[in-house]
């Protein structure tokens, strides 16, 4: 009887080629319509993951709207969910809404709770898009986490500049503390800690975003695809030792998959909450 | 040694340093995640009160920590 092990390599080519970046319809493509603008397999279950929750969160804020127009308003006892689907995005709502005035403060944390809501939502959705067979999350290729962490690294960068100045901003990259030595001790360890700083807030923050969420899903979509094959390549041939492993690599598989539903969960919220740890830096730059 | 030989031997021992470059790179953020996590442990049994704070302290600091891996795994790709 042939080792089941042998497929493997297959498979894992298999396996490759399906979470790698392809035009949308691989069977018929000839050539895209735009030459620069080619509708991957991603970009079209990003779109998917945007359209869902953004629908969702459209028709329930309208549903709210009617009430409260229906009782008259200021009767804020209308707004009082009356759904699971309304209770559930309000929480998550209150939870981004809770987490920016923690972390960037009551004054300046409202003004950003729309851009973190918004990283959240769609992460979170595109991940949970992306465990469905089939299915791609935009955490799952690096084009597509590059593009969520440089919008990030733009706010921040922004109001960076906006709130302190570029000199101020540039400035507070050196730790106050050192801005008080002498003048050999200020431009010796003040240059050093300067370029330090200044690599790592405008090259490593933005690189280590994309590459965490991308990192972490990919992983898991590689663990779920292996452990996948080894069951599809265990249960092709029927005998006790095989019919084990199989039994044993599909268990693997379920465990698995619920850690990648908190993965999704957790990835969504740590870009999350870094984004607006990053804003509160540039917010209170001159402050330490 | 035969080109072909000597072509295959690099492609081994290229293979053998990716492993290399991401193992290594996670050794140090390993032990770091490892003592964020258990010192927050510790500080959340003393104040269960300051849980949410100290949860939200830790994913940040686990975030700084990671981020050596992270380079690593970057490298794996590069090289």
């Amino acid at each position: 009887m042939a080792n089941p092990m042998e497929q493997l390599p297959e498979k894992i080519a298999e396996l490759v080629h399906e979470l790698a970046v392809l035009p949308f319809d691989d069977m018929h493509y000839e050539r895209p319509v735009v030459e620069a603008f080619v509708l991957t397999n991603y970009v079209v279950w990003g779109i998917m993951a945007l359209l869902l929750i953004s629908t969702l969160f459209i028709i329930v804020a309208n549903k709210q709207k009617r009430q409260l127009a229906i009782a008259g308003e200021g009767d804020v006892k209308a707004l009082a969910p009356t759904s699971r689907l309304v209770g559930v995005l309000e929480a998550g709502v209150d939870f981004i809404r809770n987490m920016a005035i923690d972390v960037i403060g009551p004054k300046d944390g409202p003004r950003f709770v729309p851009l973190l809501g918004t990283f959240f939502f769609l992460i979170l959705t595109s991940n949970m898009l992306g465990l469905l067979p089939g299915g791609k999350s935009i955490g799952g290729t690096i084009g597509g986490t590059v593009a969520l962490a440089l919008i990030s690294w733009a706010v921040f960068v922004w109001v960076g500049f906006t709130k302190n100045g570029f000199m101020g901003y540039m400035k507070s990259l050196i730790p106050s503390g050192v801005r008080q030595m002498p003048l050999a001790a200020r431009i010796g360890l003040g240059g050093y800690i300067f370029l330090l700083e200044f690599i790592s807030t405008f090259f490593i923050r933005p690189l280590t975003l994309a590459v965490r969420l991308f990192a972490n899903l990919y992983a898991g979509h590689i663990i779920l695809g292996v452990f996948s094959a080894f069951v599809l390549l265990f249960m092709k041939q029927f005998s006790l030792a095989n019919v084990a492993v199989g039994s044993i690599s599909f268990a693997f598989l379920l465990i698995m998959y619920a850690f990648e539903l908190f993965v999704a969960f957790i990835q969504a919220y740590v870009f999350t909450i870094l984004t607006a740890v990053y804003i509160q830096s540039s917010v209170h730059a001159s402050e330490h | 040694m035969e080109a072909a030989a000597a072509t295959l031997l690099g492609e081994g021992l290229v293979a053998i340093g990716k492993g290399l470059a991401y193992g290594l790179a996670a050794i140090g953020p390993g032990i770091g995640i490892g003592i964020v996590g258990g010192k927050a442990v510790e500080a959340m049994a003393r104040q269960p009160e300051m849980a949410g704070r100290l949860q939200t302290t830790m994913f940040i600091a686990i975030a700084f920590t990671e981020a050596l891996a992270l380079l690593g795994f970057v490298l794996t790709f590069l090289l």
